[in-house]
């Protein structure tokens, strides 16, 4: 008897596998095969990648480049307009800095993601289609610029989705997305 | 020979001159040394599932906002305690009994240096008690850990020394485990280890691995946190965290793979149809099972795509491909062993024709079960680094572990603490039906339980970790209400889960306060595999295995499915990234 429990034959390398386990075997390793190469294919032939520049930056530092883009950035309702396609965005407990701001449909624009405290998560959906939502780590100490093109106009919610501490539910900041600017 | 402490009688039963009894069940020769510090390890454990059980409650009618249990301070402490004792005590006590079993007791031998065995465990508890204690404490500007105290959010500092405390004590723990292998290597030089000792040592070294990682990253911590260095980088923090963060839960999944192969052979019939197959398997485990760790970054900053990729897939899926392995292996260990038993008929009268109402088996086969089509798949699937982005940090992400942990380890777990209360214990199940429905009770009212987080996580962007954003988020009048009707339905089956784990303390507390004892062999006569001798002429691997090839295909049809749907999710969103 082959069991799990006792001291395995000699020859146990050499025994035949059943066929069943065989094509199991092709087939699992197959998959494997397929869902790595279509992960990587996808960073070259897809759209949606959490993929961006990184720079190292102080809180302190971080603050200045907010500070810079605000004085630069136009006004309509209360919310930010960004002066050009960069847009800056700081997690800090318990707001979203750089929120509410007015963005266009077709235009590329650069999101610049860091935190003035400590580790947050940015998490944005448009408000008619809860399902269509991406979510992204804020560090402090790094700015990650990731560019986003949205197609649809509409109230863009984004709630931190990271334990920041107490108020960590409170955390609530909109991106109004308008055909155009 | 007992001792005058044990007035429960718990560590009583009878040996030879030499230590050694003789297993009616299993047939192993177990050494009294082994026997009775896998109990303590045992029992320790089931105590930290009660108390993680407890606050399982409160953190589940939080999140259920109708009820809305908790104020946020008092969630998050509860949520951290919650983890702590389920995902890390619970666990890791149960591992290192499993260790012992594995390693002592699968190879008859004794186990060594006793004195540090209880030094482990001792250090161990003292740690866990440190850790609770400190979240209980948790006052501002503290914050409350949760499992991942991600700085440079600070937590008391004696939680951090808790945490050292504790894995220090769990690598003694495991000394003696390395010890007795050392030794049957000295004296067997040339033999190979049974297929569940090889297991357990695959286990283990997993388990120093996120170990060492979690010592560093504790140390460090712990320094930068009584202000002895001031650096502290949150990427560094992330990265050196997930390697006892995630590697813990991979020690889960060896040790339960394990006791997969152990209870399906001696509870079922369940033979090794391919000793190489399967062992391959448990080195693929051993080489890339502990990159799973980088699911935790797919969203980050700080890691390069490559890295990401690499790391995320476990090098090119070798450590997923190993998961299906033991996925086909296994089943079709108990359905080639049943044929041979002459328990088979059609294509699944091997499995319909097994003891259900043995609750060790029914646990085992739901855990394999639930592990795979819940845990398993979605663990892949929100692991592929763009497909993260609509999982990272959700409510989907807590369906996913508790489709890992609670459905699959948990479960398996519970089947052993019942096995162990049967043959170590020596006490048959006191209100043995209930103990008969524990497993389909809590396998179903949990499956339910975690298919609701998975929805409200994916479909509607529920965050993890708060006490409230679904019926209001404070301050505006946005919220993700249009959720609520999930988590109705996830609040009750959350509630009979954890009535189900209620009912599984009260049987196995029961049983050993006031069960029957096992007087004789024939007392546990039904926890033996049914059928006749098994047909020593044909070699297991000749038996036919198109149930499980069957069950199989369907697990790949759903898990082709769930990529596919994923994927187009993902899709339909507006573009992001370089």
């Amino acid at each position: 008897m082959s069991s799990p429990l006792d001291t395995p034959d000699d020859d146990w390398w050499d025994q035949a596998i059943n066929r069943r386990e065989s094509i199991w075997l092709g087939l699992a390793g197959a998959w494997s095969i397929i869902i790595f190469g279509w992960m990587s294919a996808f960073t070259r032939i897809g759209d949606q990648n959490p993929i961006g520049e990184t720079l190292r930056v102080e809180a302190s530092e971080y603050q200045d480049k907010m500070q810079s883009y605000k004085e630069a950035a136009g006004e309509q309702d209360g919310a930010l307009v960004p002066p050009d396609t960069d847009v800056y965005i700081a997690a800090f407990r318990f707001n979203w800095d750089g929120t509410p701001v007015v963005l266009e449909t077709g235009t590329e624009y650069d999101f610049h993601l860091s935190s003035y405290d400590v580790q947050h998560g940015f998490s944005i959906r448009p408000e008619d289609a809860l399902s269509k939502q991406m979510n992204f780590q804020v560090l402090p100490g790094y700015e990650w610029i990731l560019p986003m093109e949205f197609d649809d106009p509409g109230t863009y919610h984004v709630i931190c989705n990271e334990y920041c501490g107490n108020g960590h539910r409170t955390m609530h900041g909109t991106v109004e997305v308008v055909e155009s600017l | 020979m007992s001792s005058s402490y044990d007035v429960l009688g718990l560590f009583d039963n009878d040996y030879d001159e030499n230590g050694f009894r003789t297993c009616s069940v299993t047939g192993l020769d177990l050494h009294r040394t082994a026997e009775n510090h896998v109990k303590l390890f045992g029992l320790t454990a089931v105590i930290a599932l009660l108390i993680g059980g407890i606050f399982a409650f409160t953190v589940a009618m939080t999140r259920w906002e109708v009820v809305g249990l908790l104020e946020p301070a008092d969630f998050y402490i509860h949520l951290s305690l919650h983890a702590w004792n389920l995902l890390i005590f619970w666990m890791v006590f149960m591992e290192i009994a499993i260790l012992y079993v594995g390693g002592p007791m699968i190879l008859g031998r004794r186990l060594p240096i006793t004195g540090v065995a209880k030094a482990g465990w001792l250090t161990m508890v003292v740690g866990a008690l440190t850790i609770n204690v400190s979240i209980f404490l948790t006052s501002p500007p503290d914050t409350a850990p949760l499992l991942t105290a991600y700085a440079p959010l600070q937590s008391p500092p004696a939680f951090y020394a808790g945490v050292i405390l504790f894995i220090v004590g769990a690598v003694i723990a495991a000394l003696p485990f390395f010890l007795t292998l050392w030794r049957e290597r000295r004296e067997h030089p040339g033999r190979s280890l049974p297929l569940v000792a090889f297991g357990a040592f695959v286990t283990s070294i997993i388990a120093v691995e996120a170990l060492v990682g979690g010592l560093i990253t504790f140390v460090v911590t712990f320094l930068w946190r009584i202000d002895v260095i001031a650096w502290m980088d949150a990427a560094w923090y992330r990265q050196m965290y997930w390697t006892i963060g995630h590697g813990s839960q991979q020690i889960n999944l060896a040790a339960m793979v394990t006791v997969w192969y152990f209870l399906t052979h001696v509870v079922g019939g369940a033979e090794v149809i391919s000793e190489k197959v399967s062992r391959t398997a448990f080195v693929l485990y051993l080489f890339f099972i502990n990159l799973g760790a980088a699911h935790h970054l797919m969203s980050d900053p700080a890691v390069s795509v490559g890295w990401r990729i690499f790391n995320t897939s476990y090098a090119f899926y070798g450590a997923a491909f190993a998961s299906m392995i033991h996925a086909f292996a296994i089943p079709a260990g108990l359905e080639a062993g049943r044929r041979k038993r002459g328990m088979g008929g059609g294509t699944f009268g091997w499995l319909t024709n097994a003891p259900w109402s043995n609750p060790v088996f029914s646990s085992t086969i739901f855990s394999i079960i639930l592990f795979g089509f819940l845990g398993g798949i979605t663990g892949v699937v929100m692991g592929q680094m763009q497909v993260n982005m609509t999982w990272h940090n959700t409510f989907a992400t807590v369906g996913h572990f508790h489709g890992t942990v609670a459905v699959g380890t948990t479960l398996a777990f519970m089947g052993l603490v019942f096995f162990v209360i049967r043959t170590m214990f020596q006490r048959q199940l006191a209100f043995d039906r209930l103990g008969t429905l524990q497993p389909f009770f809590y396998a179903g009212a949990m499956g339910i339980a975690v298919i609701m987080m998975m929805y409200a996580g994916i479909l509607y962007g529920v965050p993890r970790r708060t006490a409230e954003v679904v019926q209001n988020i404070p301050g505006t009048e946005f919220s993700l209400s249009a959720a609520s009707p999930l988590f109705a339905i996830f609040g009750v089956f959350a509630i009979l889960a954890i009535l189900a784990g209620a009912i599984f303390l009260v049987v196995a507390v029961a049983s050993l306060l006031v069960g029957d004892r096992v007087t004789s062999p024939e007392d546990n006569a039904d926890l033996v595999a049914d059928g006749g001798s098994p047909d020593g002429g044909k070699p297991v691997h000749a038996f036919e295995m198109r149930g499980t090839f069957l069950v199989c295909l369907l697990f790949m049809a759903v898990f082709v499915v769930s990529y596919v749907l994923n994927w187009y999710l993902l899709t339909e969103l507006w573009s992001v990234g370089l």
